[in-house]
């Protein structure tokens, strides 16, 4: 069908074939997928990439050479590299956050288990008495030195 | 804003970033040509755009990755519209990019992106978790129930989807103005793609590898007052230290706004 190009082969104003290997990522009805990638990456180059992928991995990776071309586009200098700057970043600020909720539960626990220590012989009747000071440990707000 | 265009990105950067020489637009000169004219084999002009980021050395290697990726005339015309004093970052992430695309042919740069959005997703759950913990022991409570199983440890079959990755137009508003290329180049970062990249031919994620996994219960006293404190040590530092700064000051740039 002669109407029934590609949006490659539209752009590249040529024939569509019928083994047209872009036809099945690029329709006509999305020109700008096309014109994306061909900006960024050119015809020839995204076509010998098809071609050297298995048939069944090419659609995902047309919809990742489509994605990298607009986040190109959108910023030449870095790309989709700030998305990946962005990500590291709150990695650490999680990593960091993580690290100091497992410092004060360690912390806790180390309270727990000494008073837990001290109170041994007696803790069957004193058990009140410990859960009255862990009461009155918390709300004191009682952190060690290396804790903010 | 600035960017330490005095840097010098050697060849060496583990596989990512161009090969640059310092500023300076002269190719062709005492030098000989430059990385991208050696390998396209043309005569190196006095003005040819590539010269002053790609070395004669290891330049021609890293031009190589960007030539069969973007090609040639490509990145000149990028570059082209490009202001000279932000052309060093450019040609650092086309590098970057390029050289992703051809460890991946079919994910590229966006494996490492799903691979650290899983990451966070991971750690802000187990996060969240042990926030809820934390506050179970700052609560005179009864002992809590068994922790139930954390999300880390299962595999979760996730199709790669396009609508899962933020669109173009909030990353530019939501992004701080210095971006840290040196975390591009951290072997640590790089080793942890490859896992999520193999697993993400199958179509799946791997566990996350970028969670700290310390144990911090239990056992005697005096190695908890240790282990906290060498948590905090370790990670307290590490958050702080500048997005400027690198250590490899010999393989990275740092960038401002």
């Amino acid at each position: 069908m002669i109407s029934g190009r590609c949006a490659a082969c539209k752009s590249q104003r040529r024939k569509c074939p019928s083994d047209c290997i872009f036809s099945p990522y690029f329709p006509p009805n999305d020109p700008q997928r096309f014109a994306c990638v061909h900006r960024i990456y050119g015809c020839s180059n995204v076509g010998k990439m098809l071609q050297q992928m298995p048939v069944q991995m090419r659609a995902q990776a047309v919809d990742t050479l489509y994605m990298e071309a607009r986040w190109r586009i959108e910023d030449p200098v870095y790309g989709c590299v700030k998305l990946i700057s962005q990500l590291h970043q709150n990695l650490n600020d999680t990593e960091s956050e993580l690290a100091k909720v497992k410092a004060l539960i360690a912390f806790h626990k180390l309270q727990i288990s000494q008073v837990n220590e001290l109170h041994q012989p007696d803790l069957d009747a004193s058990q009140s008495n410990v859960e009255q000071f862990q009461f009155n440990y918390s709300t004191q707000n009682h952190y060690p030195w290396f804790i903010n | 804003m600035s960017t330490n265009s005095t840097s010098t990105v050697t060849g060496g950067v583990g596989g990512a970033g161009g090969s640059c020489g310092g500023g300076g637009g002269s190719g062709g000169g005492g030098g000989g040509p430059c990385g991208a004219c050696k390998f396209l084999r043309r005569k190196c002009a006095p003005g040819c755009i590539f010269a002053p980021y790609f070395d004669s050395e290891q330049g021609a290697t890293h031009f190589a990755a960007v030539h069969k990726v973007f090609g040639a005339s490509n990145v000149s015309k990028l570059l082209l519209n490009i202001p000279v004093h932000k052309r060093l970052d450019a040609v650092v992430t086309i590098c970057f990019e390029a050289e992703a695309r051809l460890r991946d042919p079919v994910y590229g740069c966006v494996a490492n992106i799903f691979a650290l959005q899983q990451q966070v997703v991971n750690l802000q759950a187990e996060l969240s978790y042990l926030q809820g913990h934390l506050a179970t022991l700052e609560l005179p409570q009864p002992p809590p129930l068994p922790p139930p199983p954390l999300p880390l440890a299962v595999p979760t079959p996730t199709t790669l989807s396009i609508g899962n990755i933020p669109s173009g137009t909030p990353i530019t508003s939501s992004l701080p103005g210095t971006y840290d290329l040196s975390s591009l180049f951290d072997p640590m970062v790089q080793t942890s793609w490859a896992l999520p990249q193999r697993a993400m031919d199958l179509r799946q994620y791997g566990p996350s590898t970028g969670s700290p996994s310390v144990g911090g219960g239990g056992g005697d006293g005096s190695d908890l007052h240790v282990l906290a404190r060498e948590l905090l040590n370790r990670h307290g530092s590490s958050s702080s230290s500048t997005p400027m700064a690198c250590s490899k000051a010999s393989s990275s740039t740092s960038l401002s706004k």
